[in-house]
């Protein structure tokens, strides 16, 4: 303790020597974070994925259902690949994940036909496989739909209905659909905007905790200490000084590829997201400095901040809304940094609305900020006489 | 003699699992735990009632019963009528709701003259399913008045219209093996083979990380404890297939009955195929623990492959839309081909031979993967020496050492090139003389 130097900045230099003697801290605080945003911008490069592959069974086979297979014009999203001859083949062919979904014609669609039954199209599409699935439905949906129209259609022009009218007979009703924010339905929007930043809490989570407990379990925690004065807070805002730095540096990289390079929608501009980014950073630390600090145990606040890092992921609600979840869990989204996060995005960058709307969220990510005043003591007292028990 | 050593192995690292609480947390804790609470987050599969605003600028019968209708299904709940587009922003902004519908005023007198009506959805899309929820819900609605306006128009009718009403075709959706197109059935399997796997890395390497611990503090001495490396090896992988029989049979088999989910596998497919599965697992876990130096990194070094693997995997973004590279680069984890076989073998009833490419490769994973811990080991057992930063600073001059020799290749098949091509403009110079 005698000879090591005093004050905030002696123990930012020490931990930038500790920070540098491990590769592991590289790896976790560069490396990992940089490898997920490379990962999920480029998986998802497409936006919405196109030529999903689908079949067709026409167990019929006759004029009219070759007709209507004729009448299935490809869309962007889906490509016919193969016509089965049953029903059972389609099926394996979808367990084998060959398709994702097929049209089925079954026997008698001319005979109903000619006696002025309505013949029917099936589709089926794999649900085991959400997105694609989804996405195939209202393709094919509409290719059937249309492929219907144009054989009534046909009927119509040629009994001299003008198109207008034609269309007002066989869909008097029609919806348009217009999705605010994101209009092409670009799943690399929907997803990374909340992976990346999800993926870099959850580091700064386990990394933030690990450094403080190494210190108790390497038996350096009291030269730690003495070097603050004695000071907690001072002890450990110096030595999480420069990891907040590493990590705004990484959140700026993120930043820059999400609304910069691929230009994806930030109404508000850039500073509102720089600013819930940084939040996010300052409100990952607090909370692991809280957990640190409540449990006296490396592998125990370890376990539990690596629980809230992966379950922030899901609980945000981005993927499904929270309010489609069980009440408890409803409740204890709020307990999560992310959540605020995602609906500080949703708010500035994807809607753009006013940032009155979003006070409260940067606010209530202020919180997690000074939650560690609750029970750093606990870690004051920890580092001055713990011993690490594996 | 070598059963009596593989079973000598095997109960000791039996033994040396059970004890220590850290490697219980892995690898029974959290299998038993975090699959529960998993499920329990999607157990309501979709989201019902999503709350729109309705904005009625045509305020008619039809457009009221339109609305009426809407608000009648599982998909919408209308939570207030606005005056004007304002208003209904400013609900939108509160998050009071997450759509408009919007019926114009010239609605009704646009369907009385027999043209074609428009309503507006205008959508939040912070989150997929709201879309799908108003798209599916207003859907729904404008397919069955659709009909009654068909209907009623016939009633007057001429025939052109009669004739055109039987010739449409029908067309009637079915989804497959996830009847309701649920969040829960459709997630929840990736969710459970990944566990798998991952609290395998992670309690292996954990077990590897003290180990590392206890030979730097001289506490171990790796000649004296440990016999011939392939029983070595094959002793500990039975030691954790033991543990993961009981693991994978909880959380294959029983999470999934808990929470009502479809569950069309065959006994004989289920086990033939997860066996490959956890023994792929097992010595995926066995190579990369020996990487870890102490006990707590593995937390820092693992745990956030998971989120990229769930993706890789292909459940979610479809696998005929990645890019070649990361489709190769999710071969080398067993959890891309679990995924996909028991995500099949499970919700969609697929036997041993529809998932016969998964297994294979499971087979092959698990021998290379045997194979390389073999050749670390060896390493080891020889040296008493962990690989570590030697054997990765050995990769490193090694890498180093051929990148020159490429650079140097590169650069004489560029040399080489640039005579030629020398040589070529100077005959091009001299010909047209």
């Amino acid at each position: 303790m005698s000879g090591t130097k005093q004050g905030f900045w002696s123990i930012v230099r020490r931990e930038i020597v500790r920070m540098q003697s491990r590769p592991l801290y590289g790896l976790s605080m560069i490396f990992a974070p940089l490898f997920c945003f490379v990962f999920f911008t480029s998986l998802m490069r497409e936006g919405l994925p196109e030529s999903l592959p689908a079949g067709v069974v026409d167990e019929d086979n006759t004029p009219v259902s070759r007709s209507i297979l004729r009448n299935l014009d490809s869309y962007q999203q889906t490509e016919i690949i193969r016509q089965y001859s049953s029903f059972a083949e389609a099926r394996e062919a979808m367990q084998k994940n060959e398709i994702y979904g097929f049209f089925y014609i079954p026997k008698g669609t001319q005979e109903k036909a000619s006696s002025q039954e309505q013949p029917k199209i099936s589709i089926y599409t794999n649900a085991t496989y959400l997105i694609p699935s989804s996405l195939l439905y209202r393709d094919m949906k509409t290719m059937a739909t249309m492929a219907s129209a144009a054989v009534g259609r046909e009927v119509l022009l040629a009994k001299g209905a003008s198109m207008d009218q034609a269309m007002g007979f066989l869909q008097p009703i029609k919806m348009d659909m217009r999705p605010l924010g994101n209009p092409w339905l670009n799943y690399n929007v929907y997803l990374s905007n909340t992976m990346l930043p999800a993926v870099l809490a959850l580091m700064i989570l386990m990394v933030t905790c690990f450094s403080i407990h190494t210190e108790l379990k390497d038996g350096t925690s009291r030269e730690w200490l003495s070097m603050s004065g004695d000071n907690i807070l001072k002890a450990v805002s110096a030595k999480l000084f420069p990891q907040t730095m590493v990590f705004s540096l990484m959140a700026l990289i993120y930043l820059v590829i999400l609304y910069g390079w691929l230009s994806f929608p930030h109404h508000n501009g850039f500073w509102p997201m720089f600013a819930a980014a940084e939040l996010l950073i300052l409100a990952s630390q607090g909370f692991a400095v809280f957990m640190a600090s409540a449990i006296p145990s490396l592998r125990w606040s370890l376990s539990l901040c690596t629980l809230w890092g992966v379950l922030s992921i899901p609980i945000s609600g981005f993927s499904f809304p929270v309010m489609g979840m069980p009440a408890p869990l409803q409740a204890l989204s709020y307990m999560f940094p992310l959540r605020y996060y995602f609906l500080i995005y949703v708010d500035q960058a994807l809607n753009g609305i006013p940032l009155v709307y979003s006070a409260w969220y940067y606010v209530a990510m202020m919180a997690f900020i000074i939650l560690p005043l609750v029970d750093i003591s606990l870690l004051r007292k920890a580092a001055h006489e713990y011993t690490y028990l594996p | 003699m070598w059963v009596k050593n593989l079973l000598d192995v095997c109960g000791k690292e039996l033994r040396r699992t059970l004890s220590d609480v850290g490697v219980l947390v892995f690898f029974i804790i959290v299998p038993l735990l975090y699959p529960l609470l998993y499920a329990y987050l999607y157990s309501r599969e979709v989201v019902r009632e999503v709350p729109v605003v309705v904005v009625d600028e045509c305020r008619s019968a039809t457009s009221r019963e339109f609305l009426r209708k809407s608000d009648a299904t599982a998909d919408l709940k209308i939570v207030s009528y606005c005056s004007d587009m304002e208003e209904a922003r400013n609900l939108m902004h509160r998050h009071k709701a997450y759509g408009v519908i919007h019926v114009p005023a010239e609605f009704e007198r646009t369907l009385s003259e027999g043209r074609q009506a428009t309503i507006n959805l205008y959508c939040d899309m912070s989150g997929l399913l709201y879309y799908k929820a108003m798209l599916s819900g207003c859907t729904i609605v404008s397919l069955d008045m659709n009909r009654d306006i068909q209907m009623q128009r016939l009633s007057g009718l001429s025939d052109w219209e009669k004739e055109a009403m039987t010739m449409p075709i029908e067309n009637e959706y079915v989804t497959m093996f996830n009847p309701t197109n649920g969040f829960q059935t459709f997630l929840i399997p990736a969710v459970l083979i990944l566990v798998l796997q991952q609290t395998l890395v992670l309690g292996v390497a954990m077990l590897a990380g003290t180990e590392n611990e206890r030979r730097r503090s001289g506490a171990l001495v790796l000649g004296q404890e440990y016999g011939n490396p392939i029983v070595v090896l094959a002793g500990k992988g039975l030691a954790y297939l033991l543990v993961y029989g009981f693991t994978a049979t909880y959380v294959l088999c029983f999470v999934p009955w808990l929470f009502h989910m479809p569950q069309l596998w065959q006994l004989p497919t289920l086990v033939a195929f997860v066996v490959p599965f956890l023994l792929a697992s097992i010595f995926f876990a066995i190579c990369i623990s020996f990487f870890v130096r102490d006990r707590e990194s593995c937390f820092l070094l693992f745990v956030f492959v998971s989120v990229p693997l769930i993706f890789m995997s292909g459940i979610s973004w479809p696998t005929s839309n990645m890019p070649a590279f990361w489709k190769v680069f999710a071969q080398l984890f067993p959890s891309t081909h679990g995924v996909n076989g028991f995500a099949r073998i499970n919700t969609a009833g697929a036997l041993l031979q529809d998932v016969r490419t998964e297994s294979i490769t499971l087979w092959i994973q698990s021998g290379v993967y045997f194979m390389l811990s073999l050749l670390i080991y060896e390493r080891l057992y020889r040296s008493d020496k962990m690989p570590g930063a030697e054997f990765i600073l050995n990769i490193r001059t090694h890498v180093r050492k051929n990148l020159r020799v490429a650079v140097r290749d590169v650069e004489e098949v560029r040399q080489d090139l640039k005579e030629k091509a020398g040589k070529l403009r100077n005959r091009g110079k001299q010909e047209p003389n």
